[in-house]
């Protein structure tokens, strides 16, 4: 099912719809792409700054109809992140020295400086494939398999999706399921949660080598035409994570009465967390701009919840141009188990500084051009500046600019 | 199986005529070789007697007796007859749903005989369960069509067995050619002293034939492209004071209201032109509106 995109006029329309009937291009433009491979591919540069995480991420994904509506592809992602990473403890008035997660060597942060973790640097290969197939009429299946691997980390999952047309075609149903396993290896073992960092040479004191986790997920949607300009999606879904959940290299740090950071402890976070999100979009056609508003709710029983409310708007330029300015907000309320830093003696079972389990707010703002140089090939480039601050005002404003470039095209 | 076709040479171009899809169809062709203007002549009698028979409501080995009498189960359709039904899909969409190639059903309460026997409202009402394009599962190779609803493609076979004869006879000859099936027209190119062909478009009060020479209220030149009439002056209804003309609205079952008696409009194409035409009958009052905002030529009879 897909939005009818209504031409200038009907008798233009005609026009085209009349000369694919009496010259047979209808099944001519059906038989060439069934033959043909879609090949779509990216490299996006993500940096948060000098000193902090850059990411190069070229991506390919190939596609080809098998006829029938039924599909194949696959899709490699490479990622390979540079630079530093917070690692949970607090900026001091001091020197601050860390040992490496490894316990080979040690770091320090300067008086003043969020902490960050020079050792962060990886690079992640992830395959996907994806199956498309009618079952029946109005019965599409939908089935993919993933896996990735970094040094440290391997996941592999599964997932399958049921989508039925009803009401002409009007309204699809789907229902989706999803699972994977995850395991790690993390640079000198997983800490015991809550242990303190110990001080270089002494090593930490771990509970295992490797640990693992599943990430389940069902899903239920509806998408429904309202008009022939209108399309609106909503979906609900509900995840269980289980298993090792903590960042094995993230710290928090200890505070005495007076403020001293007086140590440091390993995270640990609960080993288990049910999630659910509602999702609702909305894609309008205008005469011939596009626009595309969504708005998540992410609530799970970690405490946290989100709001994320996107706007696009794709502007056509004409011959092929285009232009899609896009908007992001997202708010996001803290973990339970959230501290900025722990005070001494106080100690909960539970405890992560990281970030992005806390209290924030992350804007973003976009400029995307695109351009369908012919039938067969298109380019496009956006530029994205987002910008994350904490919403009590603790942790350090992160800033990060995007660029990607696209080159998608059939052979 | 084709009934006999004439062949007759006027001062300066052959016309040849024959029966087919129940309207007399006629080729003017501006070639001095007779054996040409015979065998293009058979070519346009065998292409409309083929898409005649191919099409037809009424003969039991037609593609559509076939989808027609499916019984609710998937049929796999040829080629051509999937792009007629994808075409068919697309103008119902461009009319917004007027335009259904299963409202054909509505002939068995609605005989346009010029009597004034209007059916009751349930008789209609009856019918329209079984009218909607959007209940028929169409994806291209395979039709389903709900027991009891039909498909009739006689909305746009004339016009495209129009299309596919010019086609076909420009194959084999450049000539300036005039395709005529039943008043739906095609000329190809202009004839050789730079003119177009000219065309009478009757007159809907009086019921004199289309030919040349006719006394018809209009007279258009056609130099190349199609030209198509929606609307007859002889098949409508007369009762209480208000006369029901044959087109029909399939979201109510009840003829368009205020639809002008005829439109000719002419187009690229003989198809165009006729899908149109009745583009434009379908939105009633608004008909000259709709060819005016569309930039179509036309011309309309109240």
């Amino acid at each position: 099912m897909q939005l009818k995109k209504e031409s200038k006029s009907v008798r233009g329309a005609l026009a085209l719809a009349t000369c694919s009937l009496l010259t047979g291009t209808s099944q001519g433009v059906n038989a060439a792409s069934e033959e043909e491979w879609e090949v779509d591919s990216a490299v996006l540069f993500y940096s948060e700054g000098s000193d902090r995480v850059s990411v190069v991420e070229p991506v390919v994904g190939l596609r080809k109809a098998l006829g029938d509506d039924e599909y194949v592809g696959v899709r490699l992602v490479v990622d390979t992140l540079t630079g530093s990473s917070p690692n949970g403890a607090i900026p001091t008035d001091e020197v601050q020295t860390f040992t490496t997660p490894s316990g080979n060597s040690t770091y320090t942060a300067e008086p003043g400086e969020t902490p960050l973790d020079p050792t962060f640097r990886d690079t992640r290969i992830a395959l996907s494939g994806e199956w498309e197939k009618p079952l029946s009429e109005r019965l599409k299946g939908i089935f993919s398999a993933n896996f990735s691997t970094e040094h440290d980390y391997q996941s592999a999952g599964i997932s399958a999706t049921l989508a039925r047309d009803f009401n002409n075609r009007n309204t699809t149903l789907s229902a989706g399921a999803s699972f994977s396993q995850d395991s790690i290896e993390p640079e000198g073992g997983a800490p015991v949660g809550l242990t303190p960092m110990p001080e270089f040479p002494d090593v930490k004191e771990t509970q295992s080598a490797s640990e693992d986790k599943t990430v389940s997920e069902l899903l239920l949607g509806v998408t429904q035409v309202v008009n022939r300009r209108t399309l609106m999606q909503f979906n609900y879904t509900y995840g269980i994570d289980d298993g090792y959940l903590s960042d094995p290299y993230k710290l928090l740090s200890v505070t005495d009465d007076t403020g001293n950071v007086t140590g440091y402890l390993y995270e640990n976070r609960p080993d288990e967390r049910s999630r659910q999100t509602i999702f609702w979009r909305t894609l309008h056609h205008l005469s011939e701009d596009v626009a595309d508003v969504s708005y998540r709710y992410y609530w799970d029983d970690w405490d946290i919840s989100s709001h994320t409310l996107d706007l696009r708007y794709r502007h056509e330029l004409g011959g092929g141009h285009y232009l899609q300015p896009h908007v992001r907000w997202y708010k996001q309320n803290a973990a339970e188990f959230y501290h900025f830093k722990l005070d001494e003696g106080a100690v909960p079972t539970y405890a992560s500084a990281d970030y992005r389990l806390g209290n924030m707010t992350t804007n973003t703002l976009g400029l995307k051009y695109g351009f369908a140089s012919s039938e067969k090939q298109e380019y496009s480039v956006r530029l994205e500046y987002m910008t994350q601050s904490d919403d009590d005002g603790q942790f350090e404003d992160v800033d990060a600019v995007i660029l990607q470039a696209n080159y998608s095209f059939l052979f | 199986m084709t009934e006999a076709s004439s062949l007759t040479r006027n001062k300066d171009h052959w016309l040849g005529r024959f029966q087919a899809m129940a309207s007399p169809c006629e080729i003017l062709m501006e070639v001095d070789d007779r054996r040409l203007a015979r065998r293009l002549l058979a070519i346009a009698h065998a292409e409309a007697s083929r898409i005649e028979h191919k099409f037809s409501r009424y003969r039991k080995d037609s593609a559509v007796q076939r989808i027609n009498h499916s019984d609710g189960q998937p049929l796999v359709v040829d080629e051509e007859t999937a792009a007629l039904l994808d075409y068919a899909n697309q103008c119902y969409e461009l009319s917004e749903g007027l335009f259904d190639i299963t409202s054909g059903v509505l002939r068995r309460v609605w005989r346009f005989d010029g009597s004034d026997r209007i059916p009751a409202t349930n008789e209609v009402a009856n019918i329209l369960p079984l009218i909607g394009w959007h209940k028929i599962i169409w994806r291209r190779p395979k039709i389903t069509v709900p027991s009891g609803m039909e498909i009739d493609l006689g909305g746009i076979g004339k016009e495209y067995a129009v299309d596919r004869t010019a086609r076909l006879i420009a194959e084999q000859s450049d000539a300036s050619i005039l395709v005529n099936y039943g008043g739906d027209l095609y000329v190809n190119t202009p004839r050789r002293n730079g003119c177009g062909w000219f065309v009478g478009v009757e007159n809907p009060a009086s019921s004199l034939p289309l030919a040349e020479g006719s006394e018809s209220i209009h007279r258009f030149e056609l130099r190349h492209g199609g030209l198509a009439t929606s609307g007859d002056s002889r098949r409508y209804l007369l009762a209480n004071g208000i006369r029901y003309g044959h087109i029909l609205n399939p979201a109510t079952g009840w003829p368009i209201e205020d639809a002008p008696r005829s439109v000719t409009a002419a187009a690229a194409t003989c198809t165009e032109a006729g899908l149109l035409a009745t583009f434009a009958m379908l939105r009633g009052a608004k008909a000259e509106f709709f060819l005016r905002t569309e930039g179509v030529q036309y011309w309309s009879a109240r």
